[in-house]
């Protein structure tokens, strides 16, 4: 069995590793958020005026395709003799909790980047910002953990971007819905007086896929 | 021989399933009424109180001719008018004439009243809502013409029948292959799940065909499970494919089985493919819980048992229903063993030769 030490130095030190070679290469993050701007900039042009309740979905959807692209190379965008270095150096659950933090952190980034443009080209409808920050931190880390888990998994098989894409989109459906719903409430779209039992259940879900991803990855770092 | 019994009697369950489940005549019901002293269509709406009114009524499975056919419109908790006279046409048609009494103690506007009618030989039938009847007295007060002839002497058909349920008429008769159909994907999956684990825990790759088998079988059992249920839908909510959240979460779910099927296919080297497969059978069990058993609390469903408790208590099932439901799940279950056993014994078979080589 292993030993499960995390080290609060060596997840540091993962992720202020990921995060120098992010803004090393800065083709990816640029590419993420032009992607981004892009759509956002396509439904601007063809929608004109959003409603409310399209300007949350398609917000969430944006979030979620540009969160893939990024997030798919979490475990490909280095060589295989790497790893082998990383797991001299580091024990599995040191790996997996840096690059959920690490992911974490890049989705609520991706998101308020994604809500600013948004929100210049197109408005603003968010009436309770402290509800929708809260359903948005929840499910971002729904998202970024399964898509965290489903790009270790589809990381080496031949092809993963497609492979991710058809892995992660059915997984983090219940996350998406329930946030989306939150978000929603936090418009003022939907009246809803539990709403707090909703963000529970987020909460919940979050629980279980991180709970999940902890008990599993040990078993696929061996490699 | 001696190991395959389980085999035999899943097929002996599903052939008692079938048989049963479908030669089970359901009890007499009321089709439908229609007024014939008011023109067709709008009949509802132009009823009054203090009228006489006749009525048509058709019947389901009934044996009117050669009956004492007694009527009533029963106003709820009030008290009941009986038919004053009585019409048989044919075995499943009936004229009903009723004198609607002038004093209604209505608190609507428009009152709703059921129509209860019964033989000997076939019971009592009831549609409930099934005339509705305007008052501007509001008289609550007088309800002595709603006493004179209560509803008496009501007997039961003898024998085993199947309810009959106003809208789903014939088709209840699918409970036996819908429902049993999910059960039984769930408890594969509960298998497969476990042959996952043990696979992790052991590195046998007998277990990863075991664990993979099992999800072949479930997914295929679901597709039948979304496909009965659609049929359903058609005859019941009429459309193949509605909103109905149960209804997309287990194609979502559906979805993340045949991700994972592909996701074995994708990958050439064995011991990889077993281990990242069985790490996502595992993950996707744990995601497939909020799909299937919270979503679908929090928002209203058209399936039964949703926005309350499950739908196999209760006034929900009959244990004429039950006598047949619960062996078909059995039967399914051992049928999704057998077929998942013979396709791992396919698989390990292929692995043996393909080691050889």
């Amino acid at each position: 069995m292993y030993i499960c030490i995390m080290n609060i130095v060596h997840i540091w030190a993962i992720i202020k590793k990921d995060i120098d070679i992010e803004l090393r290469q800065k083709y990816a993050i640029g590419g993420t958020f032009l992607f981004a701007i892009t759509s956002a900039y396509i439904i601007y042009k063809s929608f004109g005026e959003l409603k409310a309740m399209e300007w949350n979905i398609l917000v969430w959807i944006i979030v979620l395709y540009a969160g893939l692209n990024a997030i798919v190379k979490s475990f490909i965008q280095e060589k295989k003799e790497t790893y082998l270095y990383y797991y001299s150096l580091f024990g599995p659950l040191e790996v997996i909790v840096a690059k959920l933090i690490y992911n974490y952190l890049f989705t609520i980034f991706l998101s308020f980047a994604v809500i600013g443009v948004f929100s210049v080209l197109l408005g603003n409808p968010i009436e309770d910002v402290g509800l929708f920050i809260k359903a948005l931190f929840l499910g971002a880390l729904g998202i970024s953990s399964v898509f965290t888990f489903v790009s270790s998994v589809s990381g080496s098989s031949s092809s993963s971007s497609t492979m991710m894409s058809i892995l992660a989109l059915p997984l983090v459906l219940p996350s998406v819905l329930i946030m989306e719903r939150t978000t929603a409430v936090a418009m003022r779209l939907i009246n809803d007086s539990e709403i707090y039992e909703d963000l529970m259940i987020l909460g919940g879900i979050d629980l279980l896929l991180i709970g999940m991803i902890i008990l599993i990855f040990p078993g696929l770092w061996k490699e | 021989m001696r190991q395959n019994w389980w085999k035999f009697l899943g097929i002996a369950i599903l052939i008692y399933t079938v048989i049963v489940g479908m030669s089970t005549p359901l009890k007499p019901g009321v089709l439908r009424i229609d007024s014939l002293s008011v023109g067709q269509g709008d009949n509802n709406a132009s009823i009054t109180h203090g009228e006489t009114h006749k009525f048509r009524v058709k019947g389901y499975n009934t044996n009117f001719l050669d009956n004492d056919n007694r009527a009533w419109l029963k106003l709820d908790s009030i008290g009941s008018v009986k038919a004053k006279a009585v019409n048989v046409i044919n075995d499943t048609e009936i004229d009903l004439t009723f004198d609607i009494p002038n004093h209604f103690p209505a608190r609507d506007t428009f009152e709703s009243l059921t129509l209860v009618l019964h033989n000997t030989e076939d019971g009592a039938a009831i549609l409930p809502d099934a005339v509705f009847v305007k008052s501007d007295l509001t008289d609550i007060e007088n309800n002595a013409e709603w006493k004179i002839n209560p509803i008496s002497n009501l007997t039961d058909k003898t024998g085993m029948q199947f309810p009959y349920r106003s809208v789903l008429h014939e088709t209840i008769r699918n409970t036996f292959f819908h429902i049993p159909l999910w059960f039984s994907m769930f408890i594969l999956l509960i298998v497969s799940l476990v042959y996952s684990v043990k696979y992790l825990r052991s590195g046998n790759l007998k277990h990863d065909i075991y664990a993979s088998a099992m999800v072949n079988v479930a997914v295929l059992f679901g597709i039948l499970g979304i496909i009965t249920g659609s049929l359903w839908a058609k005859y019941t909510w009429g459309t193949f494919w509605t909103t109905d959240v149960k209804l997309n979460m287990s194609t979502v779910a559906m979805l993340i089985y045949v991700a994972s099927l592909i996701l074995r296919s994708s990958i050439n080297d064995i011991d990889r493919r077993a281990k990242l497969s069985a790490s996502y059978n595992i993950f996707a069990f744990a995601a497939l819980i909020p799909l299937v058993f919270i979503i679908p609390r929090l928002t209203d469903s058209l399936h039964p048992g949703n926005g309350g408790n499950p739908a196999l208590g209760g006034e929900d099932m009959e244990n004429t229903l039950r006598m047949v439901f619960y062996p078909a799940i059995m039967g399914f279950t051992l049928l999704g063993l057998w077929m998942s056993s013979t396709l791992i014994r396919y698989e390990l078979i292929k692995d043996k030769w393909m080691t050889r080589k």
